[in-house]
């Protein structure tokens, strides 16, 4: 009779993939992780709203809660433990270098580099820029419709970024995900779009607008969004506001089995900070590859099953047919 | 045999004749009668250094794997290709090995038996380009990975 189980050792796995998911900073929701409804999704293609981060490297998350004892009796013995503090921080080292992947890695906000006017007076943050272009109806999450005249100004290659004007709003603003927080109103027009996450590469461009390479993750651009070129991106080491979100890593071991960290509200623990590798390790002065660094913070949530509070969730689906 | 389907869809047209028929351009060296010299532009699994670690709840077993190649270009461009045939059978043995992993068949019945586990292996480790006359050769070596069930 053949076997139908197996002793299952320790997981083996090559890499990690990250995922993002915006926290709504307002009413401070997060993006759970259901792994009895997701756990077996493709790596390549995450359940809405989760967005991959590609995959990284030297992931080690650590647990620094204190446990103490509740001493009681003469001579005083532990009558049982209590949990004094409840914190948690992981580091990890992004592969590639993206607008998320840089946002996160930065202690402080993340803005674009919007295309400068002509003649505009210069800033550290990117000059006073080009007017923006109001997107027309019909537009998408991938194609976006301007007028002929409109469309010209962008080339294939370029990349965009479309969000609403800044007319003076104060607290949290970006969409989908929140970029900045605004004590005070700020005068710059462009503002909300330097900051918003909601960008992406134009891939092509027509007379009636630009197909881009991938859908904008706020999707289909609402009312009162305006289009604007995109030449780069600029974070600040200072600042108050701290960028959260909710992560999830994801191994797969060599026997399908998965292994999920899912942490509901992370915020960055640091500041901006690289790592320089050399491709060639024995010509450590030759062409160097250079790697964001993330180190986090978990901050809690209260788990509705039973109102317990906590910042990590650990899941394991382990391999078919693997004895539990 | 993973290898040997991902090859005929990666590159169909890499074919050798072997006992009168036709198969994808992947062999074992030891399931196949001693040759004075290795076939050109064929991938050839040879195995070589074992370990062994008992202390797991199933026992793993890693066994390195060296693939051969070898080419000297086409008749047709007089073998001046034989750098880009090189690279082509490169980029193909890169294609094949992933996913690295694959499901663990016996071959001691007839048709083969999946069995629980999957058979996985690491990234590959590329040796220099081996030139000989016109012939340009290259050894990959890959460490497989398997665990052991129970009855075997």
């Amino acid at each position: 009779m053949s076997a139908t189980w197996f002793q299952s050792p320790a997981p083996v796995a090559r890499r990690v993939r990250a995922y993002f998911a915006p926290v709504n900073r307002s009413t401070q929701s997060t993006v759970l992780f259901d792994p009895s409804q997701q756990g077996h999704f493709s790596l390549d293609a995450p359940p809405a709203p989760w967005i991959s981060l590609g995959w990284i490297q030297k992931f080690t998350r650590k647990s620094l809660s204190k446990n103490a004892p509740l001493m009681a009796g003469i001579p005083a013995a532990p009558l049982e433990q209590i949990r004094e503090t409840l914190e948690a921080q992981l580091c990890c080292e992004f592969l590639s270098w993206t607008k998320l992947t840089m946002a996160l890695a930065t202690g402080s906000q993340h803005m674009n580099v919007l295309a400068a006017a002509s003649g505009a007076t210069a800033s550290a943050d990117g000059a006073q820029a080009v007017p923006a272009m109001i997107p027309e109806a019909g537009s998408s999450a991938t194609q976006l419709l301007l007028a002929a005249s409109d469309a010209a100004k962008f080339q294939a290659g370029s990349m965009v970024a479309v969000d609403v004007d800044n007319t003076g709003q104060t607290g949290y603003v970006g969409s989908p995900v929140a970029g900045a927080y605004v004590r005070q109103a700020i005068a710059d027009v462009d503002y909300i779009r330097r900051v918003t996450f909601n960008v992406a590469l134009v891939a092509a461009v027509s007379s009636s607008g630009l197909m881009l390479a991938e859908p904008l993750p706020g999707g289909i651009p609402l009312a009162g969004d305006k289009v604007q070129a995109v030449m780069g991106f600029v974070d600040r080491e200072g600042g108050s506001f701290y960028q959260e979100w909710s992560a999830l890593f994801v191994l797969e071991g060599s026997q399908g089995e998965r292994l999920f960290f899912h942490y509901p509200r992370l915020q960055a623990a640091s500041g901006a900070e690289e790592t320089v590798i050399p491709l060639n390790s024995k010509h450590q002065n030759g062409q160097s590859r250079v790697l964001l660094n993330g180190r986090f913070n978990a901050m809690p949530v209260t788990d509705p099953l039973d109102s317990e509070r906590v910042v990590c969730y650990r899941s394991f689906l382990p391999a078919a047919n693997a004895l539990v | 045999m993973a290898l040997r389907a991902r090859l005929s869809t990666v590159n169909p047209e890499r074919t050798i004749l072997l006992r009168g028929a036709t198969r994808p351009g992947i062999i074992v060296e030891e399931a196949e009668a001693p040759m004075s010299q290795l076939p050109n532009d064929v991938f050839v699994l040879r195995w070589l250094g074992l370990g062994v670690d008992t202390d797991l709840p199933a026992t793993m077993a890693g066994e390195q794997c060296e693939i051969l190649y070898q080419t000297c270009g086409t008749q047709s461009f007089g073998g001046l290709d034989r750098g880009r045939a090189l690279s082509e059978m490169d980029e193909e043995l890169l294609a094949i090995i992933e996913p690295f992993h694959t499901a663990k068949l016996n071959y001691a019945s007839t048709p083969p038996a999946t069995m629980l586990t999957q058979v996985f292996w690491d990234e590959p480790a590329f040796s220099p380009v081996s030139i000989q006359r016109d012939r340009m050769s290259r050894a990959t070596t890959v460490v497989v990975y398997s665990y052991q069930e129970q009855g075997e």
